[in-house]
């Protein structure tokens, strides 16, 4: 029997990830992470890709882990866990151990969207009983702010500098969570960790499936984002409400659309609580909005279609 | 000193490559070279290069494979676990006779290691690297001055020899700030490079490959590769020497150890020991025949580096048994005293000498 998704029952359970780690004040991975782990009542085991979360919550001697974890490099946390899992199976096909055991990898959007994308794919296509998750927080934070595939359109980062040649990164994000449904896998959404309970609910079904499950996570980064250290989950509220970060998922191939504002808020009012925008709202910059807004409508429609399609296909 | 610039060695590098005509720039973030990566992404596109941020370091490697071939002078840079990872395109690069320009900003290894300054890749960077029979020109930068000089010559170098050039320096010189003298880059007179992939309308298609399936072409390939390492050994040894004259006893370091190893000499002198110091600045080309001339003459060596003893080796390669050969090593991203070098250099020579061949870490 599971915990119910009640903070009154969840704030007893015990915390997987305690605090000492030296993860920013404010930032967004260690609140999913956290998250994460009290939907969980099965022990689990988790690699972790170079980044922020790995580098920060593992200063040796420390560790801020109360679970067995482990860390390899930087393109392969979906390898390693892989591994991890296929040891744990032939065990059990063998009777050694009999224990329920669950196997999470974890990993930025560079260790996820760039170069881990390739073992990140072989582990979906082989089928291990994994949970990925990635905490997107758009860029390379811990080596410096650089832009990644999952940076957005405009944003101003250290390789991508917005300045008179180039108003920030030329190209919009990647759509890694549909990369990850093309996989045809049993369960891929995105969540966010304002809305901890959609996030706790799809961890729980992403944990319980049989068969590998991605999860995409928006991480809020201060430091990367440029805001203050405090608006972590208003501006995710902000991201999901002006749909530039819808919340679904694909539950056995099915799509569900588990947020949708009543009143879509324009782009904009997500885009001003950030330094990284800040040059956007500059004279000249009027069409690069107008092309973030209609990203963000186009993405937001198909989604919407796509679901509505699904329910009229199967009503026919 | 007039016409100075002070900057991090990592953007003094990035800037000497712009300047020696680097108009293509591929990499990948990891600490301590990010600030090459960012600089050339604003500076590269003032005058018309190409920056582009890959996806991985195979990515980045592979991307200098290409924009070399066509013609373009071509560079990447990453620290340690990333130039591990590039380590298959840097073969082919040597294989396909192509120029590039690689800086390692070293770190602490193996593995993940840590992002401080080390110099534990000296084998990787003399030796080959990736699979295959191949050298890399290696040079060795010890201050700003040289980060400027040698990138402009790496440059030069990678196109007169078709090979691909490392500079391998480390965190500390990468990180740090110091003054140096932005000179002038003037270009060599390198031949038209009549090898290029740039279309063949009016010419017979040329071909640049690492693939040789007929008998004996493979050796045959890799023998040219041979006499063209031999000339680099002929013509590119670079080294400086201070004090050596009525030295007794040589340090032999190199970039940031050759520093410290630097001010250990001037204790050394001050304690009225006759130390001196014996700087490679390329690492391949190993200046094998001026060490060894030294160990005929009878001085015996301190090798200091911060690596658990890998120079050495090419060190006691160059003695061949004629002198006695110590090691004073740190790794992992610690960094030695000119004290602590000077206590080794001591230790030295309370110690039995009739036993003339030693290596020791300690």
């Amino acid at each position: 029997m599971s915990t119910p998704l009640r903070l009154k029952e969840l704030t007893n359970k015990e915390e997987l990830l305690t605090g000492g780690h030296r993860l920013c004040a404010g930032c967004g991975a260690p609140i999913a992470v956290r998250q994460i782990f009290l939907a969980l009542d099965v022990p689990v085991v988790a690699s972790n890709a170079t980044g922020c979360l790995e580098v920060s919550t593992t200063i040796y001697p420390y560790t801020a882990w109360k679970i067995p974890w482990i860390h390899s490099a930087f393109e392969n946390a979906a390898a390693t866990i892989s591994g991890v899992e296929a040891m744990y199976k032939s065990l059990k096909r063998k009777g050694k151990i009999d224990r329920k055991i669950k196997f999470i990898a974890f990993g930025g959007d560079g260790g996820t969207y760039d170069i881990g994308l390739q073992s990140l794919s072989g582990a979906m296509e082989r089928r291990h009983d994994i949970v990925y998750i990635c905490y997107d927080n758009g860029a390379y934070m811990n080596t410096g702010i650089q832009r990644s595939s999952a940076t957005p359109l405009g944003a101003n980062t250290t390789t991508s500098p917005a300045g008179t040649v180039i108003p920030g990164k030329l190209q919009p994000r990647k759509n890694l969570t549909k990369i990850m449904a093309a996989h045809n896998i049993p369960y891929s959404a995105q969540a966010s960790p304002h809305n901890w309970r959609d996030l706790m609910t799809k961890v729980r079904k992403a944990v319980e499936i049989d068969g590998p499950a991605f999860i995409n996570i928006f991480a809020h980064c201060n430091r990367g984002w440029r805001t203050p250290t405090n608006t972590a989950i208003q501006d995710s509220r902000l991201a999901v409400e002006t749909c530039f970060w819808p919340l679904y998922e694909y539950d056995n191939g099915r799509l569900t659309v588990n947020y949708k504002p009543k009143e879509k808020k324009p782009v904009t009012e997500f885009l001003k609580t950030q330094g990284r925008f800040k040059h956007l709202f500059r004279p000249g910059n009027e069409d690069l909005l107008r092309e973030i807004q209609e990203n963000v409508d186009r993405e937001w429609n198909a989604l919407l279609r796509e679901e509505a399609l699904q329910s009229s296909a199967e009503s026919s | 000193m007039p016409g100075q610039l002070l900057m991090k060695g990592n953007e003094v590098m990035a800037e000497a490559a712009v300047r020696a005509g680097c108009r293509f720039y591929s990499g990948y973030p990891i600490t301590p070279q990010n600030e090459i990566p960012e600089y050339l992404s604003w500076r590269l596109p003032e005058v018309g290069g190409v920056f582009i941020q890959a996806e991985s370091e195979l990515a980045a490697i592979n991307m200098v494979y290409g924009a070399s071939a066509a013609g373009v002078r071509a560079m990447t840079s990453s620290s340690s676990p990333g130039i591990s990872l590039k380590q298959e395109g840097i073969s082919f690069l040597a294989g396909a006779e192509l120029p590039a320009v690689v800086a390692n900003v070293q770190r602490g290894g193996p593995g993940l290691g840590n992002i401080s300054g080390s110099q534990q890749d000296y084998f990787q960077s003399t030796k080959g690297g990736g699979h295959g029979d191949y050298r890399l020109l290696a040079y060795a930068p010890f201050n700003h001055q040289e980060l400027w000089d040698l990138t402009m010559t790496a440059f030069d170098k990678a196109d007169e020899y078709r090979n691909p050039v490392m500079i391998l320096t480390d965190g500390v010189l990468g990180q740090m700030m110091e003054p140096f003298v932005p000179t002038e880059y003037v270009p060599p007179g390198l031949p038209p490079k009549d090898w290029v992939l740039d279309g063949c309308r009016g010419r017979p298609p040329r071909v640049i490959k690492t693939l040789y399936l007929g008998e004996g072409e493979l050796e045959r390939q890799n023998l040219k590769l041979q006499k063209k390492y031999q000339r680099m050994k002929e013509a590119e040894v670079l080294y400086e020497t201070y004090m050596v004259d009525d030295a007794d006893l040589v340090i032999v370091a190199f970039g940031i150890a050759a520093r410290v190893s630097l001010s250990a000499v001037r204790l050394l002198r001050r304690r009225g020991r006759r130390a001196g110091l014996f700087r490679p600045v390329t690492l391949f080309p190993f200046p094998e025949r001026e060490i060894g001339d030294l160990a005929e003459a009878g001085r015996r060596f301190l090798v200091v580096e911060l690596n658990l003893g890998q120079m050495v080796e090419d060190v006691l390669l160059a003695v061949n048994g004629a002198s006695e050969v110590r090691l004073y090593g740190r790794c992992g991203g610690s960094m030695m005293t000119p004290e602590e070098v000077v206590d080794a250099a001591e230790r030295m020579e309370s110690l039995d000498t009739r036993r003339r061949v030693r290596v020791s870490l300690k």
